[in-house]
This record gives structure tokens, sequence and C-alpha cells, in this order.
């Protein structure tokens, strides 16, 4: 029976009360604003006119009020409340041309705004009102919008458009290397990270071992990465959250895009079910790598597969202004199959349904199902080896987002959040004749749970408050059989619970709070505070990362991982915005790190649990940013300085040691440039010192084999990496009905070897001696071409 | 079940053809005079051995500086010691001392002023059957073969086994160790795995199968995850867990042994 109350360590009824009491003063002071003078509200939604997509975060401001002012939401929705006046209102979006409208605001009114995209122009026009200066006045900090349209231009491996690889050329973002997934944030681990997809969590973020990401460029309108300073309304990782918002679809003409490359191919169609009511978009991606295979006269090669695909839909209905409905889902897979030998395949799956209503034109709601899954399997197909192993996590999803704008100065997010995991942590069959036994590891239930709120609060026009707070919840649930362990791995007890049995449940209040001081009109400084908390471990203890790792939930043996993170900065924009300059720092304590103990066999392990160790970590570093994201040229330039360092009792003697992908250095520059009307270059660079790692100081021999002695953990770095990457886009000539273009690049241009890996063995050449060899994958230039259309 | 680690090892390697290997210079640190044990009981008669080494500087030559004028001895649970003599600069033998299943031993070694022990229990040995030999499943072309070993491993007992290749009398260098977690009670085919010698027909394979206690089955299945070395596998590299107190590099393992040799085809 289970005995385990709820950790008494915060009490319930102590937090509702300090909730109800934050929520009561937030809505005070703002409601405080509304009855002092006649307000009006001016609200709607802002899309493109060409296509009808709503435009994400696209900028509302009142020239007369320059403390005011809104962004448009996920769904392009926008509501800014004013005292009764004559008005003009700017609204503006990076690429399109900005709308400048003469507003008498003696009434509530409705005003849908259609931006031109710039692009869509047959003259490129320069602007003549001041391009955004978000950067310099808004609180939030360590966060990064990316342009579609300069990810577009991004030269990358294999000509394949990628946002992973794009964000990684940002400063506090690395890549996890070459054949691994993931990527690191501040220094956080590659699982720290919250990838959403349409709010829909994806575990394996990449295909093929990290060459691709699952996210088809052609299907994405909008992504934001926060690095720190994380809204309230997003949790559950400590390092970085990745929202990527795809397209609805064109809902006023019916078209069909695509690209064929070298490695892959890919398609969209679009168009509207209701002609500007509805829309609905698909788009698929496939590679052929195997198709060569297939030409092989071995019989083996000729049977096997190696490929992925990703299958994006969507779909959405607006029933009137206040109604509309949203459906979305993502279906993608690799496989690797060895004929007769040996097969693996893995793959996300998600789903949502999301309903926007309009409750007035001051609050804003958006209800959210979501399903996620991620599953994979390994099966062996030798009769004396046979065995198929799988394993998955389930996620659904309840969220309850709503957004009210009382005042000009206040605006206001607050929301539920209930998420339920089932995970099979692994589950083998064979049959007879196999060597190996069937073997199941228990599924284990949990749910995490979240109550939100956030205001931002303009106090005058230099002072910028944004402040919330986030209350997150963990339960462990039965059935199941859960043992707790001493520190050595032993079984201290074990207890069996019935179906939805409380097992374990932790709550963490996570505050998050910033600020903004404008110094003038081009210049401010921020400072910022976070608390996360993370509650869906990955455990992988190989130093790269497989398809095969294990999910975990916090339980009785693991507590919530926990990170507060301050951070501060100076930011400068030059020549009317034109120009964007930006310095952070930050300071990240980790704590409930996880390690594992030596010899750990993680695989289809009922008692996993017994095999971590657990420690504390720091990351502190500094971020200087500087970009251009207007004219002919334009791009950025990006520099890192930062260290992370982890410090176990079991590892290095208790002594802190720096985590593996703690980079000292690190720098990107990305260069776009518009030649002519018809042809575009661009070209990145990046320069990295190495990863931490540890070589061996010393030498012996056991076994009868020569065997390396270290003497400390990470004691070393891989020598450092840079590249150059170098692309061009040839527009095709403009016909009425279709369009096409060719993108060529060149990965890596001047071949430099960036080093994978470095062993130590018996030297070939040189008898009775040891050498270090190093590895690397890609020594040469590698060349792409893709022929793109659009009907 | 290092086979999935491996075969996503190779088949990085392998679907992306560009890799290339280079010998470099590397600043390496001097670790170097630290005590190496190797101390083995089997339970087949003839002389046990115990080498005392020191470890050397990853840029010396391959030779280990011997440990001489130690005092080594094993005792058993039943009262009975075994002293060990230096034959030859740091080896020490017994020829008297002959395993038997389920004794705990408990190894002496005295030298440098400190005392270090260890303990290890004998298991009860398991037959290996055969080996055979069959197409190399990752490279089909070259003609390479690769072992396959074949024993019943007993139901209901933690076992845990290392394995010892050697081709043409010289030792592959890679190291086999599993236990019964996933193949307890079943008739194991397991294949020898590796890439570091190639195996062509009319090559003498010998395989030798130990029988190995936890600790000792840990200590080997920590070397092999590091010397996991190719692209996909491999964990942080430390020194593997001893059983000998006080921390020393090496180990002490009492084990069976028994070895099959076949000419490949």
């Amino acid at each position: 029976m289970p005995k385990n109350p709820v950790n008494k360590k915060i009490h319930l009824p102590q937090i509702f009360t300090m909730v109800k009491t934050l929520l009561s003063t937030v809505l005070l002071l703002a409601t405080l604003s509304v009855f002092a003078q006649k307000k009006y509200t001016i609200s709607g939604n802002i899309q493109d006119e060409a296509t009808g997509e709503r435009l994400i975060g696209a900028t509302v401001k009142i020239k007369e009020l320059p403390q005011s002012g809104t962004i448009s939401n996920s769904y392009g929705f926008y509501s800014l409340t004013a005292v009764q006046g004559t008005y003009t209102l700017i609204y503006s979006y990076i690429g399109y041309q900005p709308i400048v409208k003469q507003v008498v605001l003696d009434k509530s009114q409705e005003i849908n705004i259609s931006l031109h995209s710039k692009s869509e122009l047959a003259e490129v026009v320069i602007s003549s009102n001041k391009p955004n200066d978000d950067n310099v006045t808004s609180p939030q900090m360590g966060a990064e919008k990316l342009n579609m349209a300069q990810i577009n231009n991004v030269p990358v491996l294999f000509g394949e458009k990628d946002i992973l690889k794009t964000i990684t050329l940002l400063p506090g973002i690395k890549s996890a290397g070459e054949g691994n997934t993931g990527f690191y944030v501040r220094g956080g681990a590659s699982d720290q990270n919250l990838i959403l997809l349409d709010e829909a969590t994806v575990y394996n973020a990449s295909h093929f071992f990290g060459f691709f990401s699952t996210f088809n460029s052609d299907a994405i309108k909008d992504v934001s990465i926060y690095k720190g300073d994380i809204p309230a309304g997003y949790g559950g990782r400590l390092s970085s959250v990745l929202d990527v918002k795809m397209n609805e679809g064109n809902n006023k003409d019916y078209t069909v895009q695509g690209g064929l490359g070298l490695i892959s191919s890919r398609i969209k169609v679009e168009g509207p079910i209701v002609k500007d009511k509805g829309s609905f978009m698909i788009s698929a991606r496939r590679t052929y790598i195997d198709l060569f295979l297939h030409a092989s006269s071995d019989s083996t090669i000729k049977g096997s597969s190696l490929y992925f695909y990703d299958l994006n839909a969507k779909a959405n209905y607006h029933f009137d202004d206040k109604n509309a409905l949203f459906v979305s889902g993502y279906f993608g897979k690799d496989v690797l199959l060895l004929k007769n030998t040996f097969g693996t395949n893995w793959g996300n799956a998600t789903g949502t349904v999301r309903f926007n209503h309009l409750f007035n034109n001051r609050l804003f709601s958006n209800t959210s199902l979501i399903f996620s899954n991620y599953n994979y399997a390994v099966e062996d197909f030798q009769s004396a080896d046979y065995f198929k192993a799988t394993s998955q996590i389930n996620d659904v999803n309840l969220k309850e987002d709503l957004q009210y704008s009382p005042a000009s100065d206040h605006t206001i997010k607050f929301g539920l959040n209930i998420l339920h995991h089932s995970i099979a942590p692994g589950d083998i069959t064979t049959n007879s004749s196999s060597s190996f036994n069937s073997k199941s590891v228990e599924q284990r239930y949990g749910y995490e749970t979240a109550a939100y709120i956030n205001d931002e609060w303009r106090l005058n026009n230099k002072l910028t408050l944004l402040y919330g707070l986030r209350l997150s919840g963990m339960f462990l649930l039965g059935p199941g059989t859960f043992k707790t362990y001493d520190p050595a791995g032993n079984t201290i007890t074990s207890t069996t619970y019935a179906s939805g049995a409380l097992v374990k449940g932790y709550f963490n209040l996570e505050p998050r709070v910033s600020a903004s001081y404008l110094l003038d009109d081009e210049s401010s400084v921020k400072a910022s505070y976070n608390r996360n908390t993370q509650n869906i471990h990955l455990l992988n203890n190989s130093t790269s990362s497989t398809p095969t790792d294990l999910y975990v939930m916090s339980s009785n043996n693991i507590k919530p991982e926990i990170a507060d993170q301050v951070s501060t900065g100076y930011y400068r924009n030059f020549k009317d915005n034109t120009y964007e300059f930006s310095a952070e720092i930050y300071y990240k304590w980790l704590q409930n790190q996880i390690d594992y103990k030596d010899g750990a066999e993680l695989l289809v392990n009922p008692d996993v649990e017994s095999l971590l160790t657990y420690g504390t970590g720091r990351a502190y570093g500094l971020e200087l940013f500087f970009k251009k994201k207007y004219g002919r040229f334009n791009g950025w330039i990006g520099y890192t300085l930062s260290r992370t360092e982890l410090k176990f009792p079991a590892i290095n003697n208790g002594a802190y040691f720096p985590a593996t992908q703690d980079r000292t250095h690190d720098i990107s520059i990305v260069g776009i440039y518009q030649l002519s009307k018809r042809w575009s270059i661009s070209s990145d660079f990046i320069y990295g010192t190495g990863n931490a790692v540890s070589f061996p100081t010393g030498k012996y021999q056991i076994g009868g084999l020569t065997t390396f002695s270290y003497s400390q953990r990470n004691g070393y770095r891989m020598p450092s990496d840079n590249r150059l990457d170098i692309g061009a886009t040839l527009e095709g000539k403009q016909h009425k009905r279709y369009h096409s273009s060719w993108t060529f690049g060149v990965y890596n241009v001047y071949a430099h070897r960036d080093p994978y890996i470095i062993s130590f063995c018996d030297s070939k050449t040189v008898p009775n001696t040891t050498e270090a060899v190093e590895t690397s994958i890609f020594a040469t230039r590698i060349p792409s071409v893709t022929w793109n259309f659009k009907f | 079940m290092k086979y999935i680690k491996l075969s996503f090892a190779i088949l990085i390697i392998a679907a992306v053809a560009q890799s290339c290997n280079k010998v470099i210079d590397l600043n390496l640190g001097n670790d170097s005079g630290k005590l190496v044990i190797e101390a083995n009981i089997t339970n087949v008669g003839g002389p046990q051995y115990v080498t005392l080494t020191r470890n050397v500087p990853f840029t010396s030559t391959n030779i280990y500086p011997p440990v001489t004028g130690a005092t080594v001895g094993v005792s058993d649970d039943k009262g009975n010691n075994y002293p060990f003599t230096e034959i030859s600069p740091g080896v020490y033998s017994n020829a008297l001392l002959s395993g038997a299943a389920g004794s705990a031993y408990t190894m002496t070694v005295t030298t440098g002023g400190a005392i270090y022990k260890a303990t290890s229990i004998m298991p009860k040995a398991v037959v290996l059957d055969s080996i055979t030999s069959k197409t190399n499943d990752f490279d089909p072309k070259k003609h390479r073969r690769e072992i396959t070993v074949h024993f019943q491993d007993p139901a209901g007992v933690a076992n845990q086994y290392r394995f010892l290749l050697y081709v043409n009398n010289k030792q592959v260098n890679a190291i086999f160790a599993i236990n019964d977690d996933f193949t307890d009670g079943r008739y194991v085919n397991l294949d020898m795995n590796e890439n570091k010698t190639d195996i062509f027909p009319g090559d003498t394979a010998r395989v030798e199968m130990q029988c190995v206690d936890k600790s000792m089955y840990t200590y080997w299945y920590t070397l092999q995850q590091q010397q996991f070395d190719s692209p996909g596998g491999g964990v942080a590299p430390a020194n593997p867990p001893t059983n000998i107190t006080p921390n020393t590099l090496g180990y002490f393992s009492a084990h069976t042994t028994q070895s099959i040799t076949l000419v490949v085809k």
C-alpha cells in the first residue's frame, strides 16, 4: 500500500494562497489603470496579404504613445487598449512593408491588417519607418526569433535547409557535432531543450544520427529560441525552449511547392478549404540514399534500406471572428535495414487539436489537446540471435492559455497545463531458438502539471518589467513495483502500487522575472532571473547520443533537476535599428544532475535507477551578437565565451570537472547578399575550440592488452574546429503561374578536417609504442544542388 | 546488448564513407609509476601468476617496469594460505594452488610500505561447447570471417563471462565481457564482433572462455565500453573499478578457464 505522501517540503495550501495573492495583485494593478479614464480597445488579426498566413510577433505601435504597443500572438491576434483620442497606428513585421493607419479611438474597434511581403513587390522599397526596435525595448532576454527567409539562405550540409543547424550559428547555442543529435544551450545537456512543433513535444528532433533535422523548412512559419529568461508559459526543461510553428496553409490560392536535391526531395501542397476562412497544408520529405544501394550487385546491399521521411499536415477553419479550429499532425520515421541481418527504425508522431476563442476584444483563449509519441525498434533477424527490442514514450497533453490585455501598459498571460506520460522503457521479444530471453520492463505513468501567470508591465517610457510565476508539479503513479535504492545501488525498499496510486510527487515554484531599462532611444540594459525545473530525464551514458536513449520521470530515486539562471545585458541599435548589438552575460546553477556508475548497462534494465549518481553544475558565459537584418546585405556575427562544470562526489574525486559540451570560444559569422535581382549568395564561417574530453596520461598492460590510465575526467580538449560553407541561389525568370529556382552549395569549402574522435592504440608502424589517432567524418568539401519549384 | 551500439557505429561509418584517420601528436600528461597488480587464479592446476608492474607515460615504449621484492600471498576461505614466490622480476607464482568453485579467495600484496587486498569468488565452471566461423556480417566482400562461441547458460544463476580471442597465436585487441541478464537459461550463440583483426580462411582461431565473478565482470565490461572507441559508442574513459583496496590499477580475478582452437574455413 502506498505510504509515501506528497513531498512535504512545500505545503500545498500555502502555495495556493501565494498564487491567489499574486493573481489578485496583478489583476488589481492592471485594472486600476483601466478605471482611471475612458479606454477603448483596438484588436484584430494580422496576416500575409498574399497567402492569408497569420503573422506571429508582428508589431503594433501607437506613434503618439511611445510606451504603448503590442505584438501579435501565435495566432496573429493582437489587442491594444488606449485612452480615447486620435492616433497613428504602425503595423510592421520583418520582410513586409509596414502599414500606417490613422485611427479615431472613440469606441472599441476591430482592425484586421494584411501586410504585403517585400519580396512580392516589383521593386525593393526602402521603408521610411524605423525597423523594429523590440530587441532594445522588450525585457525579453536570451531569445532569438528566426526569420524563415534567412534560414532559407544559410548554406548547410547537403543543401538541406535546416532549423537546427541554423540555430547553432547563434551565440550560446552549440551543435553536438557531426553524427550526434541534439544541441547545447548555455552549457546545458542536450535533453534540457524543449522542442515544440505546434505545441507538441518532439523527443528526437533529428534524422539519421543528427545529420538532418525533423523540421521541413517549407512547412515552418516561425521559430523562436529562448536560451534564458524563459517565459512562464513554458516549462519542463532546464536550458531552452525551441518553439516551432508550422504554416497554416494558403487560404486564398492553391499552390504546389517543392524541391529536388541530390540526397532528398520535398513537396508541399496547400490551399483554401473555404476561401479566406479555412485552409490546409500538407508537406512531405524523403531521402533516397538507398536507391543507390538497390543498384548494387551484392544481394545483401541490394535488399537493404537507408532512408527517412517526414510528413506534416494541417487544416484550419475560422468559424467567425471569435472562433477558430486548428488540426495539425507530424509523422516522421528513420529506417535502417541490412538485409537478413539487422534492422532499426525510430520516429516521432504528433497530433494537435487547438481551439481559439475570443471572449471579448481583450481576452483571447487557446485550448489545445496534444498527442506526442516517440518510439524505436531494433531487430536482429539472424535465427541464432533473434530479438526485437522496442521502446516508446506517449504523451497526452491538455493546455489552456489565456491572454488578457486590459491596458496599454499591461499584457497578462496565464494558463494551465496537464501532461500525462506513458513510458514503455524497453521490451524484448525473441523466439525459442534465440540466444536471448524475452524481457520486459514495467511501463511507467505520470503527470506533469503546471499553472502560470505572467505580466508585462510598462511602468513608464523607460522601464518595462516582465514578471511571472510558474508552479509545476510532477506525480509518478502506479501501477507497478517501485524500488528505492541506496547510493551503492542496493534495493532498500520494494513496494507495489495499484493503478493511479501516487508513488511520488514533487512541487516546484519557478519565478521568472526580467526588466529592461531604456538608456536612450537606441540602447538599454536588461536583467533577469529564472528558475526552471525538469521532470523527464534522458538517460544515456555514451559520449554520443543514439535513438535508443531512455526517458525516465522523476521518481522516488530521481529528484527533479533544477536550474537557476541570472543574466544581464546591454543592447544597442545603430543607424535607425538597421544594426543590432547585444552583450549578455549569464550564470546558471544546476542541481540534481545525473551521471552513471561504472559499467552501467541502461538497456532494458528494470533497475536502471540503481545505476545513477547525482551532482551539481554551474555554467556561465558572455555572448556578443552583432546583427544586420535589413538591406541587400544582411547577416550576423556571434561570439560566445563560456564554461560549464559539473561536480559529482563519485567522479573525479568530487572536484569540479568540465562537462563534455564545454567549449571555451565559439564564433559564427553569417552573410547573405542579394547580388542582383536573380542571384543571391551566402556564406557562413564557424570557429570553435574543442569539447572537453578525457585523454590518457599513462599506460599499462592488463589482460594481455595495452590499457590506458587516466588521472582526471575531461581534463583535455579536442582540437579546435573551423569550417567555411558557401551557397548561392538563382531565382528563375518570373512566369505567370510557375516559379523555379536553383540552390547551390559547398559545405566545408577548404576541406578542413574537423576531428570527430581521438582514440589511442598500439602503433601499427612503430612496434612497442602507442599512438593517438584522429578520425574525422567530413574531411572533404561536399557540393550540393537543389532545384526548387512553385506553382 | 553491445550489438546495438556496434551496429550503429559501423553503419555510420559505412554510410558516410568520407571518414579518414590520421596519427597525431598530443601533449599528454605524465602519469607514471603507479602500481599495477594483475592477479589471476584459475580452476586449472599449474602455476598461478600475480604480476606487479608500474605504469609508464603515454609516449614511452610499451615496457613496464616490474615491481620486485614484494610479498604476495593468496588465502582461501578454508584457512589455507598459498605464498607466491618471485620467479622473475615482477612475476610471482604459486604452483600448488588450483581454484575450487564457490570458494572465496583473498589476495594480499605488500610492497612499498602499503598492503593491498582483494577478494574474488571462483564461479562454477560453465562448459564452452564449441566455436564456429562464418562470414562476417558487415563485410561480405572481403571474405572476412567471424568467430561465434556456443554454450549453455545455466538457468536461475547469475553468470558472467569473459572471452579472449587469439588469431594465429596473437591476441585480438578487443575485450568481450557478457553476463546473462538477457540470456539466462538460453543456449547462447555469441558472435565475437571486432574490427581490430581480420580473420581469413586458413587462420587458426583460439578462444578462451572464463567464468568470472560480478566485480570482475564490471571491471571488464567498463573497459569494453571504453575500448569501444569507434564513433557512435563509447563511455567517457576513466580507470575501471578495481576490486583491490586501497585503490590501485589492476585487479584480482578467480575464474574458470577453458580454450578451444579452430582452423577457420
